[in-house]
């Protein structure tokens, strides 16, 4: 399951344009990284497309951090 | 296929003169694919200054023209009456450039969507002129209704 975070780590870096270093998981998007609710969309497109799963427009809201992100994602991807 | 004309794309598109980038719609399936064509000709006043004796269409005006078409698309999400009526904010665009688009040019702007909320989207852009793609890349817009 390491995998699939830091692949997530990997990505939503990318978006916001972070080092993943740099990325801490509990780190506030609006507050901390200066991310607005336009690139949280962005993200969720963007896993949307990389796991092939169809995330619900409500669940937006709680991308707030990366650790949010990543627990959202686990619960549309298969077996997981 | 639905075809719209110019009268019924102001319906839905809050630009006016001189800033309406399109001027027919030949493909309209709203949510999931717009075409719109815009037609290019030397009398448009941008050419006076981009560039004096070599007119060629700003990159700018494509996205511009690209982006409304995004706002037809974006047609089925809202109701009728508040479409033009909505603000739309372009808050992200990722396109490039292949080929310049000059006087007499037929621009055919293609829309699909990558990903479309109530309140904004996604959306695959491509411009043609005959076969030849002059533009394509991503825009990233949000929709603030009434």
């Amino acid at each position: 399951m390491q995998d699939i975070d830091n692949e997530i780590k990997d990505l939503v870096a990318e978006i916001i344009e972070k080092n993943p270093a740099e990325l801490a998981g509990d780190a506030r998007f609006i507050e901390d990284l200066g991310v607005d609710s336009m690139m949280a969309l962005e993200i969720l497109a963007a896993l949307e497309k990389k796991y092939k799963i169809a995330i619900p427009e409500e669940k937006l809201a709680e991308f707030t951090t990366l650790n949010e992100i990543i627990k959202v994602v686990k619960q549309y991807i298969p077996n997981n | 296929m639905q075809m719209l004309d110019i009268e019924e794309i102001l319906k839905i598109l809050p630009q006016r003169m001189p800033f309406v980038m399109i001027d027919r719609v030949v493909e309209f399936e709203p949510g999931k694919k717009v075409v719109a064509v815009k037609n290019v000709t030397f009398n448009e006043d941008f050419f006076s200054g981009h560039f004096p004796g070599k007119p060629v269409m700003p990159g700018v005006l494509i996205i511009e023209a690209m982006a409304q078409s995004a706002i037809m698309l974006f047609y089925v999400k809202g109701s009728q009456e508040s479409n033009n009526k909505s603000s739309y904010y372009l808050t992200a665009s990722k396109i490039r450039f292949f080929h310049p688009v000059i006087p007499g040019d037929q621009l055919k702007i293609s829309i699909e969507p990558i990903k479309l909320i109530s309140s904004a989207g996604i959306v695959k852009a491509s411009a043609f002129v005959g076969d030849k793609e002059v533009a394509s890349g991503e825009l990233t817009f949000a929709v603030k209704p009434v």
